[in-house]
C-alpha cells in the first residue's frame, strides 16, 4: 500500500490561468468569519482533474460552508478559488463553472423531471431540439427516461436523487459538487446510489467534491479524503492511508473505531505514561492458550455485530474492544490478549506507529 | 335568492312590502318573471359608467396591490435586512387604522386645501386635487387591502425553500429568472388567493369610494345605496348587487381553482 502524502504539499499553481497543478481545483488560503466565530481557518485544498475527493467531518466542522463558498452561495473573507486555473471567488453562482447536487435535491415541484433538467439548458439558450435531446441522454445516464414527464413528487426519494444529479451532469460542469447526497436515502438504497454516483463520475472523469459525516461513505467513493476538524482540514490522503495511518488522534477516532489508552506500550503491556495509544480493535487478537506478547484478559461484553462481534475486554493494564471473527464468546471468558498493532500520539499528533513483530 | 328574485320582477310573497313602497318597479310579465329592470340598467349610462369604474378600480387596485405586496414579500426573501423587515411592518399598519378614518386621512391629505397641495404651493407648485377622483379611491384601495396581500403573499414567499432558489442560481439563472421561473410559480397558490381576496374586496367596496370618490360615476358599491336608499328604486339596486355578485364569482373560480390546484399538489406529495 502507498501512503500519499497530502497534496497541499505538492507544487500548488502559484499563478492564474494556464496553471497546471492542482488541475480540478484549487484552493489557497480560504478563511471564513460567521456570527464572530472562525467557521473555515486558512484553509487549502487541490483536488486533481477526474478526481473525486470527499470533505468529511463531524457536523460544524465548516465542510458544507466550504462547499457553499466553492459553490459560490457564500463569499469567503480572504482566499481563492480556481477551478481548472480560472480564478472563481468573485464570480456569483450563476456564472461559476460548477453544478450542485443539493442535500434534500431542490428539485423545482412545478417542474417535470425533464423540465428540471432542461431549465439550466435553457437559460444557457440553447435550441429546444438541442435540449431535448441532452435531457434525454443524461436521463438514459442515470436511468429515468420512462419518468421524463413525472413531477418529482410522485417519484421515490432515489429517483429524485437521481434526477438532482442528472440536472448537475447537464450542464457539463468542471466541478461537480455534492452536499450530503445520501443521507435522506435508506441504507440499502445508499449503497447502490453512492455506486451509481461513482460509476458515472468514472465515467465522466468530472473533477467531484462531495460532502459527507458518513465515513464509510466516504471510504467507498473517494479518491481521497480530507478529514475536517474545526474549520481546518486535518489530513488528506486516500482512504486506504487515512485508515492504516492517520496523522492525528481526531482523525483515528473519527474514521473507523479505536481503542483510546493513555500509557504507552512496552513489550506488549501498556504503562503508565503522557501519551495516548490509539489501538484498532482488529490490532487486538485473542487467544485460547497463552501466546507469546499475549496477556490474560476476561471477557466482559460481546455485541454481536453481525460479520464479527465486538469484544469488551478487562486486561489488568486496560480495558480494550477485539473484533473477532469465527466461535461466539461468553462474557467471563478468560482468554489472551496481545495488542499487534498501536499508534502513539502526543499533543493529538502521531508519533509513533509501535508494531508487534509480525 | 328574495332579491335577485325581486330583480327579475317577482314582486310576490315576502317582495311584497318593499315592492309596495319602491319606486319604478317592473312587475313580471311571465311566470319566471321579467329582464326588463336589466335591460332598464344596462341601458343606463348611469349604470354603465359605474361598472366601468368599478372594473377599472378593480384591476388597477389589484394589479398595485399584488405588484407591492410581492415587491415587499421578495426584497424581504432575497435581500432582508432591517429595511425589508421595516418595509413589511409598514405595510401592515393599515390593518389597525379604521377605514373610515383612513379614507377621511386620505381625503384631506389629497384635497384642494390639503397637505400634499399645501406643501407644493410652498415652493410656487401646483399640485393636481386628486381628492373626489377615482386616483384617491384608488389610493385608498391599495391602502385597505395592502396589509392582507403582504401577509398572505410573503409568508408564501418565504416558504419557497432556500435550497430551490440557490438550485436556479446554481443553474446559471439570474435574479429576475429565478423570480420568473422558481420563487412566483412556487408561491402561486398564496399569490392567487391574495389577489382573489384583494379584488373581491375591492369590487364591493364602499366606505373608500364613498369618502374619497366623486358623485358619479362612482363605484357600484355606492351607488347601488343612492339607488336602494336615497332613489328609492331597490329593484334597480338589486340588479347592480347581482351583477357585482357576479363578477366577484368571477374572481371566487380563481381562488376556488388554486384551492384545488394546492390540495392536488398535497395529495401527490
Amino acid at each position: 500500500m502507498t501512503i500519499h502524502e497530502p497534496l497541499t504539499e505538492q507544487p500548488a499553481s502559484t499563478t492564474g490561468p494556464g496553471a497546471e497543478a492542482g488541475g480540478g481545483l484549487n484552493i489557497r488560503g480560504l478563511h471564513k468569519i460567521l456570527g464572530g466565530r472562525t467557521i473555515i481557518d486558512n484553509l487549502d485544498l487541490a483536488v486533481n482533474e477526474g478526481e473525486l475527493v470527499s470533505l468529511l467531518g463531524p457536523s460544524g466542522c465548516g465542510k458544507t460552508t466550504t462547499l457553499r463558498m466553492i459553490a459560490g452561495f457564500l463569499e469567503p473573507d480572504s482566499g481563492s478559488i480556481e477551478v481548472e486555473g480560472q480564478e472563481v471567488s468573485h464570480l456569483g453562482a450563476e456564472n461559476r463553472p460548477s453544478a450542485m447536487v443539493f442535500q434534500n435535491y431542490a428539485l423545482w415541484p412545478h417542474m417535470t423531471v425533464a423540465r428540471n433538467i432542461g431549465f439550466p439548458l435553457k437559460l444557457r439558450k440553447m435550441s429546444k431540439v438541442e435540449i431535448k435531446d441532452r435531457v434525454e441522454a443524461v436521463l438514459e445516464l442515470v436511468s429515468l427516461l420512462h419518468h421524463k414527464d413525472s413531477k418529482p413528487a410522485r417519484i421515490s426519494g432515489g429517483e429524485q436523487q437521481r434526477v438532482a444529479l442528472a440536472r448537475a451532469l447537464v450542464q457539463e460542469p468542471k466541478l461537480l459538487l455534492l452536499d450530503e447526497p445520501l443521507s435522506n436515502l435508506d441504507a440499502k438504497l445508499r449503497v447502490k446510489v453512492r455506486e451509481d454516483i461513482r460509476k458515472i463520475q468514472q465515467e465522466l472523469g468530472i473533477t467531484t467534491v462531495i460532502v459527507t459525516h458518513d465515513q464509510e461513505e466516504a471510504m467507498s467513493m473517494s479518491d481521497r479524503i480530507a478529514v475536517m476538524n474545526a474549520g481546518r482540514i486535518e489530513q488528506y490522503s486516500t482512504p486506504a492511508a487515512l485508515y492504516a495511518r492517520p496523522e492525528t488522534e481526531f482523525v483515528a477516532t473519527f474514521i473507523g473505531s479505536m481503542n483510546r489508552v493513555e500509557g504507552s506500550l512496552n513489550n506488549g503491556l501498556i504503562t503508565a505514561g503522557p501519551d495516548i495509544l490509539g489501538i484498532r480493535p482488529e490490532d487486538v487478537i485473542l487467544h485460547d492458550v497463552p501466546f507469546d506478547g499475549a496477556i490474560p484478559a476476561t471477557v466482559e461484553r460481546v455485541v454481536p455485530r453481525g460479520h464479527f462481534q465486538e469484544v469488551y475486554l478487562h486486561r489488568p493494564d486496560a480495558r480494550l474492544r477485539s473484533f473477532v471473527t469465527g466461535e461466539f464468546m461468553e462474557p467471563g471468558q478468560q482468554t489472551f490478549a496481545e495488542i499487534r498493532k498501536a499508534m502513539t500520539f502526543r499533543d493529538g499528533r502521531l508519533v509513533a506507529e509501535a508494531g508487534a513483530a509480525r | 335568492m328574495l332579491a335577485f328574485g325581486f330583480s327579475i320582477g317577482l314582486t310576490g310573497g315576502l317582495n311584497h312590502t318593499i315592492a309596495t313602497i319602491a319606486q319604478n318597479v317592473h312587475e313580471a310579465d311571465a311566470w319566471w318573471g321579467t329582464l326588463a329592470a336589466y335591460q332598464e340598467m344596462f341601458t343606463n349610462k348611469r349604470f354603465l359608467g359605474d361598472l366601468v369604474v368599478t372594473v377599472i378600480v378593480t384591476l388597477v387596485s389589484t394589479l398595485t396591490v399584488l405588484f407591492l405586496a410581492l415587491g415587499i414579500g421578495l426584497y424581504l426573501k432575497l435581500k432582508g435586512g432591517r429595511m425589508a423587515r421595516l418595509l413589511s411592518g409598514l405595510a401592515i399598519v393599515p390593518l389597525f387604522i379604521p377605514v373610515v378614518i383612513a379614507s377621511w386621512a386620505i381625503l384631506t391629505f389629497y384635497s384642494g386645501t390639503g397637505f400634499l397641495r399645501s406643501a407644493f404651493a410652498l415652493f410656487g407648485l401646483d399640485f393636481p386635487v386628486w381628492a373626489f377622483t377615482m386616483v384617491t379611491v384608488i389610493i385608498g384601495s391599495v391602502w385597505t387591502s395592502l396589509p392582507f396581500a403582504v401577509l398572505m403573499i410573503s409568508s408564501g414567499l418565504q416558504s419557497v425553500p432556500k435550497a430551490m432558489i440557490e438550485a436556479a442560481r446554481d443553474a446559471g439563472a439570474g435574479s429576475l429568472r429565478t423570480i420568473v421561473s422558481v420563487i412566483v410559480p412556487m408561491a402561486a397558490v398564496p399569490i392567487i388567493i391574495a389577489t382573489t381576496f384583494t379584488a373581491i374586496g375591492i369590487v364591493g367596496s364602499f366606505t373608500v369610494p364613498y369618502f374619497t370618490g366623486p358623485n358619479s360615476p362612482n363605484m357600484l358599491g355606492v351607488d347601488m345605496s343612492n339607488y336602494f336608499s336615497s332613489f328609492n328604486q331597490p329593484q334597480q339596486s338589486a340588479v347592480m348587487a347581482f351583477t357585482v355578485f357576479l363578477i366577484a364569482s368571477g374572481i371566487a373560480a380563481l381562488y376556488v381553482w388554486a384551492n384545488f390546484r394546492s390540495a392536488k399538489e398535497q395529495g401527490k406529495a
